[in-house]
């Protein structure tokens, strides 16, 4: 029941998706049928010069290297500024005084240890995402915690019913996420449920113990999967949230169009 | 003899911990002369860590945090640190240790002396132990044997 209103959902937002990528494809082309007309307007006044498409396609190159760099080196700054930030919001928390000598001495701490782990705190964090990812992420733990209750009052039923109908087996599939954050968030979320164990995640395949079988059919539904992909912006996971924001982009567009 | 951990929930989640771990250590040392805590705790807090760190990334990847050399440097650094204090102390005509003499050179009055030797103290402390705690942990580990980097 779940799993056919999933499918709808996901062919719903699919179709949605279709929608806008046909509009916005249908936008770039008129646009980009503008852009022929100027540069060939352009070629035409100054034919001159004569650029080949082989020197243009260097200067691209070179101004990607450009960027490529700016921003790694960026990323590595703000890395340390974000672990600093992190670190002394910890400290004030765990000192709670708030006079100069001991925020002073927060801050010398921070930094020390912001400059030891820079690299361990934030390793494999893109570029600007960060962000969002935290905001997803404090919006993700209600829905977890909900999860957590219905999956106890399901193995308090378990445990009680005088027949005690367990079914335990080990499940094991392979995930679509990517990166080794969201693999933990996902372990842990799995773990922290009741009635569902993450034994061990060995190159991207989870193998996780389950108590019954519904609780697996829950896992197997892959909601959690789905709603850690949309966390950390991974795999093309269709999600509803993305849909709906699609629809507003849609909706902006034929408005516009 | 340790090798790094295979497990990446194990991996993830201690190189998650370990900066909030040593922030923590410094918060024991820092506040150790009012609440709980102080330059031992603090240190062994701080040697956890980095035995954390050893546990799941190996020696190579950790001796690239924490060399062998600043490990000797660390622990000796530590107990300059506590038998300097002290011996200012004695110059400044007081005892061993006296802390309320410092007051003198730290244009403070004595109270505040006292205070802020004991800092001192606690900070010598936290570094001797720190250091000492893990390379404890890291010569059992190695089964005595000298690490790679400092063979040559």
């Amino acid at each position: 029941m779940e799993v056919t209103l999933l499918i709808q959902a996901t062919d719903d937002s699919f179709r949605i998706l279709e929608d806008a990528r046909k509009q916005a494809k249908g936008l770039l082309d008129s646009a980009s049928i503008l852009e022929d007309a100027r540069r060939q307007a352009k070629g035409l006044l100054d034919s001159t010069v004569g650029v080949t498409s082989e020197t243009r396609q260097m200067e691209k190159q070179k101004i990607q290297a450009i960027f490529k760099g700016a921003q790694e080196a960026k990323s590595s700054f703000q890395n340390f500024i974000a672990t600093f930030f992190l670190l002394f919001v910890f400290w004030v928390l765990l000192s709670g005084k708030f006079d100069l000598f001991h925020l002073t001495m927060g801050v010398i701490c921070s930094v020390v240890i912001a400059h030891l782990t820079h690299d361990l705190l934030l390793a494999n964090v893109r570029v600007g995402e960060t962000r969002v990812i935290v905001r997803r992420f404090i919006t993700y733990i209600p829905w977890l915690i909900y999860q957590i209750i219905l999956s106890n009052i399901h193995v308090a039923y378990l445990a009680l019913s005088p027949r005690m109908p367990i079914d335990p087996h080990v499940l094991r599939f392979s995930t679509k996420l990517e990166s080794d954050i969201s693999w933990v968030t996902l372990a842990n979320s799995i773990t922290l449920t009741p009635g569902t164990i993450t034994m061990d995640i060995k190159d991207g395949e989870f193998f996780v113990h389950a108590l019954d079988k519904k609780v697996a059919d829950d896992l197997h539904a892959g909601e959690m999967e789905d709603r850690v992909a949309h966390i950390f912006m991974e795999a093309d996971h269709i999600y509803i949230q993305d849909a709906l924001d699609v629809a507003r982009i849609y909706v902006a567009l034929r408005k516009w169009g | 003899m340790i090798r790094s951990s295979e497990d990446i929930i194990i991996r993830t989640v201690s190189r998650i911990l370990v900066p909030f771990i040593q922030l923590f250590a410094l918060y024991v040392i820092a506040h150790g002369h009012y609440s709980p805590g102080g330059g031992f705790q603090g240190g062994v807090i701080l040697g956890a860590s980095l035995v954390l760190l050893l546990i799941t990334y190996g020696p190579s990847d950790t001796r690239r945090h924490i060399s062998g050399k600043s490990v000797a440097v660390f622990s000796s650094l530590g107990v300059l640190i506590y038998s300097g204090i002290g011996f200012i102390c004695l110059l400044l005509l007081g005892n061993y240790l006296d802390y309320g003499k410092l007051s003198g050179i730290l244009h403070v009055t004595p109270a505040e002396a006292r205070s802020l030797g004991i800092l001192g103290i606690e900070i010598g402390v936290g570094f001797t132990v720190m250091a000492i705690m893990f390379s404890i942990f890291f010569d059992i580990s190695s089964g005595g044997k000298p690490p790679e980097d400092e063979k040559e």
